[in-house]
């Protein structure tokens, strides 16, 4: 009887949360939400929204703080360990949310199902930790895409030598295998390099691990435990040690963060750069690139298994299992992705989340042919987008298995013998954590 | 002389000493004790499980720990030496030049005021290999037509760091180093050269041993400041390649937060804390000698 | 005659060489810096170019008008992070001063028991990395709820400064010959008036160079502030310099627009201080 009572008031309970999913963002008189959000220039024009939100609201939001991505991890993480989670909304991302999994609150049971299938449901399910939707994704959603220098496949003289040369037509290249080709091809050291990658710290590990995937490799097998030291796995790290051999890259690419890779492919010397949307525009101003109006945007190539890399991250907001008033948290949150949100913030450059404001993106770009093809080939990026392996371990296991990597491509070990090595460290890890 | 009470240094000092045990001691606790649990940031609960020596022991037998142990003391060895000579130099051609002495003395510190996280981004983007300006310069110039892999050879990258690192913290030595120039007495030196000494035997027998502590207060404040080299490795290199650059304060760090360790890396930091104890006792030591002999001599 | 010619030309190549290597000091010492400087005032296609710019060719003021320009406009709280790196500065050095010349004091001018050990316990406590230092820190902090507070990087930035104003005062202290006060309290001071209107004049430099020492570390200190402080209402300026990189974007002009915005007010400070650095030592050579 009781539980029969029970469901029922669960039963009136999800009545009233459709009732004010009908006419989100509800009423919340009185209510501050205090949060913490992700900060910088590139994310914060969205905060603007939130006083809009709290005047349909009649809440407050009060602005705990403001940091770096890296930095706000830190910051939760130590809030967890001094039992600190005192606060309401918190950024996520969804490469660091596996990390805490038990301070954020399922969002799926706050907010109408229509709301939540209106964004693109590969976003949701990187969102969704063992059936907990932690985090509603905001347009900033990262997948890479493959940038080249125009000219270099204009020129006929190239494409006659590189015909002669390999055996096929030289165009903007479709697998890995055709960007080693023309890396080694357009190479010129020092003036000129083929192509360039980020080398070290997660960023090595991520382009690893999607190489694995586009090798037909897993990084951890279906019981958690490491596989990337496979067959495919040594094809993938290959890939990365055959380039520094061959010249291909800079020779300081193991030392590349995201920041070198930009500021090296606007400075004109690299010809194909697997990037992230945030730097198309960046480079195609003429203020800050020398192959302004010569960059083409096509979608990142694919590895022999024909599947196509595609590690992916979104940033997002969630709502924390301790909050008082999770209702008036999920509707900032809400807020904070909506159509409207996600139209201001993707304006900027960043990708959205929600299908219907790609479409509206991309029929606003007609006019705009740079655009136009910064779109379509992200929006082809984002199909085959997928997220890293959803350990609480990752970021671990990443600063574990990275200087490995890297022994590897300078040579200090074969490719074989660090991924063993890695995959020993990684085994080691999760066995820590308790997880194997 | 008669006039002060006993408490009177007691007085004096309590402020300080209140000050520091209630940002340093007490949290000094807390971690030490933490260093004895297998703490993770992300478990809290692991604070109050109690594992003994486990983490010192696995630090004792860790090879990688010991490489950046040695590379850290290797480091600052070499930095504290070349920014002592450095600084002395400097100090005495800004203390020998009869004009424009405030100019260039705000110019011997210009470098204090860059915030380290700016200094390193800076030196990272100077020797880039592609695009830096080390490289730059060099293929310009015509000495090299090489793109020189300033951040990924071992002992190229630890040169790179030692440059920004000499660079960033030499001002420390110079202004302590001039200061002592300028308190000093003009009577010695005047007496020095009435006696005939070179000016050589002058610097060597007057002058050197009178700065001498101003030299090893600024030794051992730059042995202790760690945190000022810690920003500018970690976005250099942040120990890499490959581990090629790793230095303790990089390992900490980065096991304490990233890897959320905390309990593994304050037994790291605790190591760490006996180096630079180790470091500040010698020059401590070093600091007395000088002031007895000064003392004896005036 | 010939002698004194020679004598002369000496003399002159010797001020050459000094001229000479002094200038080649400074150059060193102010290039990397000044590339930063002119760095924000660059568009990036000419800082991170290859070929190399050398000369720039167009100079603008589009990093720092878009830093003022708000949230949005690629604007960042400038105003709020200036504003808390000031106070907390100038607060913390000042207390740190006050605290160092107290116990610079003692140590100088006093016989206690265990003097040197407690001279080096105090100086040991710089040893701590501030990693082992921040998380135990931020505990503490926020049972107080001092966290994001100016006074709770007040008092952190003072205990990181005070051993060293202490040690550094201290050793200024030595050297003011103990017979001058003494000499003064025999003419009717009390050991009050003696300390500030004898002894405090003749250990200016040392003071001065302290003072700069603790402003300029409380002013560029990251790792603490990064961990203890959250929001607009205590971030100060380097943790600010982060608001410039995103996940996988960096604006360098930016961060070095803000980096030139630290510089000015250390580089005036430093400047201004200078003359006292200066005037003690001319109060040192009344007495002699």
């Amino acid at each position: 009887m009781s539980r029969f009572l029970a469901g029922f008031a669960v039963g009136a309970l999800m009545c009233a949360g459709s009732a004010l999913a009908a006419d989100l963002p509800g009423k919340f008189e009185g209510v501050t939400v205090d949060a913490k959000l992700i900060g910088g220039q590139q994310y914060e024009a969205l905060y603007a929204r939130i006083a809009e939100w709290e005047k349909a609201t009649g809440a407050k939001v009060n602005v705990l703080s403001k940091k770096n991505h890296f930095e706000l991890d830190k910051e939760i993480k130590s809030d967890i360990a001094t039992g600190n989670i005192t606060w309401c909304v918190g950024s996520n991302h969804s490469s660091f949310a596996p990390q805490y999994p038990d301070i954020y609150t399922d969002l799926a049971a706050l907010l109408p199902k229509e709301e939540i299938d209106a964004f693109v449901p590969a976003n949701i399910a990187s969102s969704t930790l063992d059936g907990k939707l932690v985090m509603l994704p905001r347009a900033q959603f990262d997948v890479s895409a493959l940038y080249y220098q125009k000219s270099l496949y204009q020129d006929d003289a190239k494409k006659a030598a590189f015909k002669e040369k390999y055996g096929y037509d030289l165009a903007p290249p479709d697998t890995w295998q055709q960007v080693t080709d023309q890396a080694t091809f357009f190479s010129n050291p020092p003036d000129f390099y083929g192509t360039q990658y980020a080398g070290k710290e997660e960023a090595i590990n991520g382009r690893f691990y999607e190489m694995l995937v586009a090798e037909g490799g897993e990084y951890l097998d279906a019981d958690g435990k490491p596989t990337f030291n496979s067959e495919a796995g040594v094809r993938a790290l290959d890939w990365f040690v055959n380039l520094y051999k061959a010249k291909a890259v800079p020779a300081g690419t193991t030392n590349y963060l995201w920041d070198d890779l930009g500021q090296g492919f606007a400075s004109g010397t690299i010809a194909v750069n697997l990037d992230w949307p945030g730097w198309a525009s960046f480079f195609n101003d003429p203020k800050s690139s020398k192959v302004a109006g010569n960059v083409g945007v096509k979608v990142q190539p694919a590895g022999s298994s024909g599947k196509r890399t595609g590690w992916s991250g979104h940033h997002g907001f969630s709502v924390t299992e301790s909050c008082a008033n999770k209702e008036a948290a999920a509707s900032l949150v809400w807020f904070l992705t909506n159509e409207d949100s996600q139209k201001l913030e993707s304006a900027a450059g960043p990708l959205p989340t929600r299908s219907a404001v790609w479409d509206f993106n991309i029929q606003q770009a007609e006019s705009d042919p740079y655009r136009k093809e910064v779109l379509t080939a992200f929006q082809e990026a984002a199909k085959h987008a997928f997220a890293v392996p959803q350990t609480p371990s990752w970021i671990e296991i990443s600063n574990a298995v990275y200087p490995e990597l890297q022994a590897a491509i300078l040579g200090d070990k074969t490719s074989k013998e660090a991924l063993d090595a890695a995959a020993e460290k990684a085994t080691q890890i999760l066995e820590d954590a308790g997880a194997l | 002389m008669k006039g002060w009470r006993p408490p009177a240094p007691f007085l004096l000092l309590l402020p300080a000493v209140l000050v520091l045990a209630a940002v340093v001691i007490i949290p000094l606790i807390l971690s030490l004790y933490s260093s004895f649990t297998p703490f993770r940031l992300t478990q809290p609960a692991s604070l109050y499980t109690f594992v003994g020596f486990r983490n010192y022991a696995r630090i004792l037998t860790d090879l990688e720990f010991w490489t950046a142990f040695g590379r850290t003391v290797l480091l600052l060895t070499v930095a504290l030496n070349v920014e002592m000579l450095l600084g002395l130099g400097l100090a005495m051609l800004v203390e020998k030049a009869t004009r424009g002495q405030r100019l260039l003395r705000t110019i011997m510190m210009f470098p204090m005021m860059f915030s380290p996280i700016l200094v390193g981004f800076q030196f990272k983007f100077m020797f880039n290999d592609n695009i830096g300006l080390v490289n730059n310069a060099l293929q310009s110039l015509g000495l090299t037509n090489q793109a020189i892999p300033w951040l990924i050879d071992g002992s190229l990258a630890f040169f790179a760091i030692l440059v920004a690192e000499v660079w960033s913290s030499t001002s420390v030595f110079a202004i302590l180093i001039l200061a002592g120039l300028l308190a000093m007495p003009k009577e010695p030196i005047e007496a020095a050269r009435v006696d005939g000494c070179t000016p050589w035997q002058t610097f060597r027998y007057v002058t050197w041993p009178f700065i001498m502590p101003f030299a090893y207060i600024a030794m051992t404040i730059r042995s202790l400041d760690v945190a000022r080299a810690y920003d500018i490795v970690k976005i250099m290199t942040d120990g890499g390649p490959a581990k090629r650059t790793e230095l303790l304060w990089t390992l900490v760090s980065r096991t304490a937060y990233a890897d959320a360790r905390m309990g593994l890396a304050n037994a790291m930091a605790y190591v760490a804390i006996l180096l630079s104890i180790v470091f500040t006792v010698y020059f401590f030591r070093k600091l007395s000698a000088a002031r007895t002999q000064i003392a004896a001599e005036w | 005659m010939n002698d004194n010619a020679k004598a002369r030309f000496n003399g002159f190549l010797l001020s050459a060489a000094h001229k000479i290597g002094l200038f080649l000091a400074m150059a060193v010492i102010c290039l990397p810096g000044l590339w930063i400087v002119l760095a924000s005032f660059r568009p990036t296609v000419e800082i991170m170019a290859k070929p190399p710019v050398w000369i720039p060719r167009d100079l603008s003021f589009d990093a720092y008008i878009a830093m003022f320009s708000g949230v949005g406009q690629g604007g960042i709280p400038v105003i709020e992070y200036f504003r808390n790196s000031v106070i907390i500065s100038v607060t913390s050095t000042a207390i740190a001063l006050a605290l160092g010349m107290a116990g610079g004091y003692a140590f100088a001018r006093f016989r206690f028991k265990a003097k040197s050990s407690i001279f080096l316990g105090l100086m040991l406590t710089r040893t701590v990395p501030g990693i082992a230092l921040s998380l135990p820190l931020f505990f503490v902090y926020s049972k107080l709820g001092i966290i994001d507070t100016h006074f709770g990087l007040i008092v952190a930035y003072v205990a990181l400064n005070v051993p060293f104003t202490i040690w550094l005062i201290d050793g200024f202290f030595r050297q003011v010959p103990k017979d001058l006060a003494e000499a003064a309290q025999i003419d009717g001071c009390t050991r009050w008036q003696a300390f500030w209107q004898v002894e405090f004049p003749l250990a200016g430099p040392g003071i001065a160079s302290a003072g700069i020492f603790a402003f300029l570390t409380s002013w560029n200190e990251f790792a603490l502030a990064s961990q203890l402080t959250r929001s607009v209402n205590s971030k100060t300026l380097p943790v600010g310099l982060l608001d410039y990189t995103a996940e996988f974007t960096i604006d360098w002009r930016g961060m070095c627009a803000l980096a030139v915005i630290m510089i000015i007010p250390a580089l005036v400070l430093t400047f201004i201080v200078q003359k006292h650095l200066v005037s003690g030592l001319t109060s040192g050579a009344v007495k002699g």
